[in-house]
C-alpha cells in the first residue's frame, strides 16, 4: 500500500519552523560552549567570531584538570578512550549475559579505578579531586537513597493503614520546603557533633578498620560523608514517593503467588518483585544521581573545601579574560559529557520507567 | 492424604466488617469442592484464609490432622491460581513452571525433567521459552495452572481462575481444570461467582451469601431441592422464577384438592407434593414464596396432555429465541421476591417477571396471549419471613 504524502499547509510549515527555532536555541549555546573549549585565545578574543576553519587545541582542558603546561593531552584522551572501551565491552557482555550485574559491576570498577589511578600517571589539579568527590557523594546518595528507597516504598505501596498516609504526606511537605530551610540547621548540627568529637577527644582516636589516606580526624563538617547524609536526607521523600507508585503498579498477587510457591516474603521481594521494578529502579536512579551530582547549596555550606565539580565551576565565572573563558567551557563540557553518557545508554529505562510503569498488562 | 477442615472461621476486618460468619466445612481427600456466591460475599476471602494470605479472626483451619492457623502460607503446602493469574512477567513459562521448585532446592535434572511433564499435561511445551506477556489468555491460564500442578500439593486453592477468559475458551479450561484435578486427585477448593462452573465442575458445591454459608450439597442437591430463597435463584440459568402466594385447601369427598394462589390465577397442586412436604400443610391460607424453574413451564400450544388446572394465562413481553430453546420472558400478576442476590439484574426484581423455557417449536409471539403448562410436582415451598424451604 502506497500512503499519501501529507498535504504541505502552511500551518504544518509554521510549526516545523517554531519546532526548528527551538531546536536551534537550546542547542547554540551547547554547540558555542564546546567550540569555545577547543580554540586557542586568540580565536575567542577576536572581534569577529571566527565559527569555522579555527587551529583546535586541548589547553584548556590541560589547565583545567592538571596541574603541568606539557602534558601531551593526546595521550590522556587515549587513556579515556581505553577506559571507555573497556567499560563498554564489560557492558556489551553483561547485557547479553544471562545474569548482567557481575559485568556491569566490573564496568562500574574499571571506571572507577581508572578514576583512581589517573593522578599516578598525570599530576591534576585540585579540580581532579573534586571530580572524584563528584563521583563519590553520587554513587554513595544513589546506593543508599534507592536502598532505603526501595524499601520504604514497598512497604508504603502494600500498607495502606492511616500512619503510611501520614508518613507520606509529611515526607512530601518536607520534600515542597526549600533547601535553604535545611541548611543552616545541618550545618549547625554538623557543627555541634564536631565539637563534642574534638572536646572528648574521640575525633582523634585511631580507628585502624577506617584508617583512610588522608583522613586523621573524625569529623562531619567538611566530609563528603556530610554531603552524602544531607543529600540522603532532603531527596528521599522523592524516592520513595516514585518508587512508591511503580510498586503499586505491581500486583499485590505477584508476590503472594510467590510466597504460595514457598517463597518468604524476603526472597518474594527479592526474586520476583526486585526483577519486575528494574525499569523503575534505574529511573528513579537517574533521577537522584542528577540530584546529586547537580547539588551546589549542601555542598557549599557544608564542605567549605571538599567540593564537588558545580561548586568547584564557580570559581571560573568572575573572570573576565579570555583564558578563563576558554578554561570554563573546558570544565563546563567535562562536566557536562559523563551525565550524558550516562543519560543516553540509559536513555530507554529512563523513558519506560516515567512512561508506562513497571508492568504491562 | 489430605483432607480439609474449617471449623468455625470468621474474618473480622479492622473497620468492623464481618466478612466471614462461622464458616465450617469440610473437603474429603481428593473432593473438588466449589464454593459459590455473588460478588463481595466472602468467598475469596475464606479462600485466603485457607492459603494464609489473610488473618483468622477466630476458628480453626486443619489439613489432615494439622493445624495451620499460625503456619506460614510458603509452609502450607497448597498451590494457588490466582484470578489474574500472577505469572512472573520476567521469567519464562519454563521458569515461572519451575520457580515452587527452585525454591525447594529441587536438583536441576529432576526440575526439568517435572516442568517438561506438567507442560505435556498442559499442551505448553511450545511455549516453554516464552515470556507470560507473549501468551494468550488461555496460555497464561494453563502456565498458572503448571505452577500450581508441578509440586503435587495438598491442596489446590483457585479463586476464579476461569475469569478473565472469553466464553468459548472457559467452556473448555471448566473441562480442562475438573479433569486435571480428577487426574492427580489432588483435593481443591474452587472459588467463583459463575454458578454454572460450579455446577459443571464441583463433586459437591458450597453456596455463600454475605460471609454466611447457605448449603453445602451436590450439584444435583443444590438445584433440585435448595434450602432457601437465595439458593433457589442463584443456582440454575435462567433464575427460578419466585412469587409470593397462598397454598389453600379445597375439602372435598374423594380427598382433599390444593391450589396455589398465584395473583389472581390459581394452579392445582398436585396432593403427594404436599404429602411429601408435610409442613406445608401448617402454611394454609397464608402468605408463602412459591419457586418454579424455567424449564417446568411450558408452551400449552406446543403439549397439549396436561391438566387443565395446572395451567396459567400471560401475555407475552420478550421471546429469545436461542435454537435449542426459547425463552419466553410474561408477566404474573403475583408479586415477585427479591432472592438478595446483590448481581441479580434490577429488571429481573419487576414485579411478576417471569421466564419460561419452551421448546423450539412454541410458536408464541411478543403480545400473544400464551397458555403455560406448569409442572406442579417440581414447585419449590419457601417461608416468606425466614425464607427457608418448607418440607418436613
Amino acid at each position: 500500500m502506497k500512503l499519501s504524502r501529507p498535504s504541505i499547509r502552511p500551518s504544518r510549515i509554521a510549526l516545523h519552523a517554531v519546532m526548528i527555532l527551538l531546536v536551534v536555541w537550546s542547542v547554540t549555546p551547547f554547540v558555542w560552549t564546546a567550540q569555545t573549549s577547543i580554540k586557542f585565545t586568540r580565536d575567542v578574543a577576536s572581534k569577529t567570531p571566527v565559527l569555522w576553519g579555527y587551529e583546535t587545541t586541548a589547553n584548556a582542558y590541560r589547565n583545567f584538570w592538571l596541574d603541568s603546561d606539557d602534558v601531551n593531552m593526546w595521550g590522556v584522551l587515549a587513556f579515556l578512550l581505553v577506559v571507555a572501551a573497556v567499560a563498554a565491552a564489560l557492558g556489551l557482555i553483561g547485557r547479553r549475559a544471562r545474569h548482567g550485574w557481575p559485568w556491569f559491576l566490573g564496568a562500574t570498577a574499571v571506571i572507577c579505578v581508572a578514576l583512581w589511578r589517573f593522578p599516578r600517571f598525570w599530576e591534576a589539579n585540585d579540580e581532579y579531586d573534586f571530580l572524584v568527590n563528584s563521583v563519590v557523594v553520587t554513587l554513595l546518595t544513589m546506593l543508599i537513597s534507592l536502598s532505603i528507597g526501595l524499601l520504604a516504598g514497598y512497604g508504603l505501596a502494600r500498607y495502606t493503614g492511616i500512619s503510611g498516609a501520614v508518613i507520606l504526606i509529611v515526607a512530601l511537605g518536607f520534600r515542597a520546603l526549600p533547601r535553604t530551610a535545611f541548611v543552616l540547621p545541618y550545618f549547625f548540627g554538623a557543627k555541634e557533633i564536631d565539637e563534642w568529637l574534638t572536646s572528648t577527644g574521640v575525633g582523634s582516636w585511631n580507628f585502624p578498620l577506617i584508617d583512610f589516606p588522608g583522613i586523621d580526624t573524625l569529623q562531619v563538617l567538611d566530609t563528603r560523608l556530610a554531603i552524602v547524609l544531607a543529600l540522603v536526607a532532603v531527596n528521599q521523600p522523592f524516592t520513595i514517593w516514585m518508587l512508591r507508585s511503580f510498586f503499586i503498579e505491581v500486583p499485590k498477587e505477584m508476590e503472594e503467588a510467590a510466597m504460595m510457591d514457598g517463597a518468604t516474603r524476603l526472597q518474594a521481594f527479592r526474586k520476583v518483585i526486585i526483577p519486575i521494578m528494574w525499569p523503575a529502579i534505574i529511573a528513579t536512579g537517574l533521577f537522584t544521581m542528577l540530584l546529586a551530582y547537580n547539588e551546589y547549596l549542601f555542598v557549599r555550606v557544608l564542605a567549605p573545601t571538599e567540593w564537588t565539580l558545580p561548586v568547584a565551576i564557580v570559581s571560573l565565572t568572575g573572570g573576565e579574560s579570555s583564558r578563563t573563558i576558554t578554561e570554563a567551557a573546558a570544565a563546563s563540557v567535562s562536566i557536562t559529557l559523563p551525565i550524558v553518557i550516562v543519560i543516553i545508554l540509559f536513555q530507554k529505562h529512563l523513558v519506560r520507567g516515567l512512561g508506562a510503569g513497571a508492568v504491562k498488562g | 492424604m489430605s483432607t480439609v477442615t474449617l471449623k468455625n472461621l470468621v474474618k473480622d476486618y479492622p473497620n468492623g466488617f464481618r466478612a466471614i460468619t462461622d464458616l465450617s466445612l469440610h473437603l474429603d481427600d481428593g473432593e473438588f469442592l466449589v464454593l459459590v456466591g455473588p460478588s463481595g460475599c466472602g468467598k475469596s476471602t475464606a479462600l485466603r484464609m485457607i492459603a494464609g494470605l489473610e488473618d483468622i479472626t477466630s476458628g480453626d483451619i486443619y489439613v489432615g490432622d494439622r493445624r495451620l492457623n499460625d503456619v506460614a502460607p510458603k509452609d502450607r503446602d497448597m498451590a494457588m491460581v490466582f484470578q489474574n493469574y500472577a505469572l512472573y512477567p520476567q521469567m519464562t513459562v519454563a521458569e515461572n513452571i519451575a520457580f515452587p521448585l527452585k525454591l525447594r532446592r529441587v536438583p536441576k535434572a529432576e526440575r526439568t525433567a517435572q516442568v517438561r511433564q506438567a507442560a505435556e499435561i498442559l499442551e505448553l511445551t511450545e511455549q516453554l521459552d516464552k515470556k507470560p506477556a507473549h501468551l494468550s489468555g488461555g496460555q497464561r491460564q494453563r502456565v498458572a495452572m503448571g505452577r500450581a500442578i508441578v509440586r503435587h500439593p495438598a491442596l489446590f486453592l483457585m479463586d476464579e481462575p476461569l475469569s478473565n477468559l472469553d466464553a468459548k475458551l472457559r467452556v473448555q479450561m471448566r473441562a480442562d481444570i475438573a479433569g486435571i484435578q480428577r487426574e492427580l486427585g489432588v483435593t481443591t477448593f474452587y472459588v467463583t461467582h459463575d454458578q454454572v462452573e460450579a455446577m459443571t465442575m464441583g463433586d459437591r458445591v458450597a453456596v455463600i451469601k454475605d460471609g454466611v454459608l447457605q448449603q453445602v450439597d451436590t450439584p444435583e442437591g443444590i438445584y433440585g431441592s435448595p434450602d432457601n430463597v437465595f439458593v433457589a435463584a442463584f443456582i440454575g440459568s435462567p433464575s427460578m422464577n419466585l412469587y409470593e402466594a397462598t397454598l389453600e385447601r379445597h375439602e372435598e369427598a374423594g380427598g382433599d384438592r390444593y391450589s396455589v394462589a398465584l395473583g389472581d390465577q390459581r394452579l392445582a397442586v398436585p396432593p403427594e407434593v404436599v404429602a411429601a412436604r408435610p409442613a406445608l400443610t401448617g402454611h394454609l391460607d397464608r402468605p408463602i414464596v412459591v419457586g418454579v424453574r424455567p424449564e417446568h413451564l411450558e408452551d400449552a400450544a406446543v403439549v397439549a396432555d396436561h391438566p387443565d388446572d395446572q395451567r396459567l394465562d400471560a401475555t407475552v413481553d420478550v421471546r429469545e429465541a436461542l435454537g435449542a430453546e426459547t425463552l419466553v420472558h410474561f408477566n404474573l400478576s403475583a408479586p415477585s421476591v427479591d432472592s438478595g442476590d446483590p448481581d441479580a439484574l434490577d429488571e429481573l426484581r419487576d414485579s411478576g417477571r417471569c421466564t419460561a423455557r419452551f421448546s423450539a417449536s412454541s410458536t408464541a409471539r411478543v403480545g400473544d396471549r400464551a397458555r403455560v403448562n406448569v409442572d406442579s410436582r417440581h414447585l419449590h415451598f419457601f417461608d416468606r419471613q425466614t425464607h427457608l424451604a418448607i418440607r418436613s
